[in-house]
């Protein structure tokens, strides 16, 4: 093809070096780990607020518990929640009974407690436990998070290890990929008429048959015309041209989004001021060749404006990447940019 | 080649004493997360706390245990009292949050004055080098 290379190349490991990706890795499987614990503990609260629902529950019971009989359901909960303080100091024990098995003190946080039963203990518990629950759950959905970064970061790592390249490529229609190696003038006039021909062909399904070889032989000679002769007829039709530059910048406002998604776009906003100027330089030939037949009907004109837009868009695509390396395409611009001021 | 060094070595002492800056800074943050932890622990106890003590009804028996005793409380006093808690660590949370950000500032503009520092030394040992 013998063009300018489109796009660049970048391993991925000068970007991500393989060391620093491996260490991310590590960080975010740490953090993982912590959040674990965390779930880990949380689960365990929520292991023991079970058991003190089913200890509460069996509480009220019986009328009285004796502490000391090393009663199956009852352990050291019992002792933090009833008021009976079998513990003497930090020594000693003695033996007691649980009685008003159906009172409770509630530690509800904050040193705040409140004296309640044991239905509405376990109501109390109960809504701890959901809490708890909730708070599993959100760990849970972090770790996943997490998780997911982590087999970024190891795949990332493994790629720049193995010399994965990146590519970035500016979006270019397919279109003008077939026409792409003509950076010269006279490729660059053939790109025109073959256009012109699409062009052509578009209008014949709208328009009258009649006009058709007279159309042929415009074009003909517009293949060989130069732009000052362009320009001269454009004059005639000022509207016309008016019409398709706000078209043009539409087309290329919108090329300008779909470029921003392209990275390296960067050099299209730089570019921007000149493609527009050339882009009216290619549009001009385009219309001078079906004006002979659309100057009759205006509405036509329109429709068919924006069809030959889908080949000039194209057209500008090539040009700001071809701008640097191909001057000629230039000059046509300056005639243009004249024109521009007899428009004002 | 004398006074390179020697403004060499005043750059260098500047580094340092911007770096010891930057670290205080740190610890300054990292205590503020830890303050700003504990606060917002407090805070979802005293809403749960708040959220029973809803639930209650008017005649419960309300304690608050203040060092050793268990005080009785009115529930209408109790439930006014964890309002203002939860107010007043709201408002220390959102002043801890404001305090951060301006010490993530200060941090970030720290960090590039030592940049800029450490650049200007390369540059000079550079110099330094080629003479």
């Amino acid at each position: 093809m013998g063009e300018p290379p489109k796009g660049t190349v970048t391993s991925l490991s000068s970007i991500y070096s393989p060391e620093d990706s491996q260490k991310a890795s590590v960080r975010v499987q740490e953090t993982i780990s912590e959040r674990q614990k965390e779930v880990q503990q949380l689960q365990t609260f929520l292991n023991d607020n079970t058991n003190l629902v089913n200890l509460v529950k069996k509480l009220p019971d019986q009328l009285h518990h004796d502490i000391m009989a090393n009663h199956p359901h009852l352990d050291s909960f019992l002792i933090s929640l009833t008021l009976i303080s079998v513990p003497f100091g930090k020594a000693a024990f003695f033996p007691g009974k649980i009685i008003h098995t159906n009172e409770f003190l509630v530690l509800l946080g904050e040193g705040y407690y409140a004296d309640r039963t044991s239905k509405q203990t376990i109501e109390i518990l109960k809504r701890r436990g959901k809490d708890l629950e909730s708070q599993i759950e959100n760990l849970n959905a972090v770790i996943k998070d997490l998780k997911y970064e982590a087999s970024f970061f190891i795949e990332t790592a493994t790629e720049a290890a193995e010399g994965v390249v990146e590519i970035r490529e500016d979006y270019v229609d397919e279109f003008l990929d077939e026409e792409k190696e003509a950076p010269t003038e006279e490729e660059y006039s053939r790109i025109l008429s073959r256009i012109d021909e699409l062009e052509k062909e578009e209008m014949e399904s709208e328009m009258a048959e009649e006009d058709e070889e007279k159309e042929e032989e415009e074009e003909e000679e517009k293949d060989k015309a130069e732009l000052s002769d362009v320009l001269s007829r454009t004059h005639l039709e000022p509207k016309v041209i008016s019409s398709e530059k706000h078209m043009g910048n539409e087309h290329l406002k919108s090329k300008e989004s779909s470029n921003i998604k392209a990275p390296t776009s960067s050099a299209t906003s730089n570019t921007l001021s000149r493609p527009i100027e050339q882009k009216k330089s290619e549009i001009l030939p385009q219309r001078i060749v079906s004006k002979n037949e659309v100057s009759n009907s205006g509405s036509n004109m329109r429709n068919d404006s924006s069809q030959a837009f889908t080949g000039s868009i194209v057209e500008r695509t090539h040009n700001t990447e071809k701008s640097q390396t191909s001057q000629p395409i230039a000059p046509p611009s300056k005639p243009v940019s004249r024109f521009k001021m007899q428009r004002k | 080649m004398a006074s390179s060094s020697a403004a060499t070595r005043e750059l260098q002492k500047e580094l340092e004493g911007k770096a010891n800056d930057l670290s205080k800074i740190q610890k300054d943050i990292s205590k503020n997360h830890q303050v700003r932890k504990k606060y917002t622990i407090q805070l979802g106890e005293n809403e749960l706390v708040l959220k029973e003590l809803d639930l209650l009804s008017e005649d419960a028996n309300v304690y608050k245990l203040i060092g050793p005793v268990l005080v009785k409380q009115d529930l209408a006093e109790a439930n006014a009292n964890v309002r203002k808690r939860i107010e007043y660590i709201s408002a220390e949370l959102k002043r801890l949050d404001s305090t951060l950000q301006d010490m993530e500032e200060k941090q970030n503009s720290k960090k590039e004055a030592i940049y800029k520092l450490q650049q200007r030394i390369q540059s000079l040992q550079a110099g330094k080098a080629k003479a």
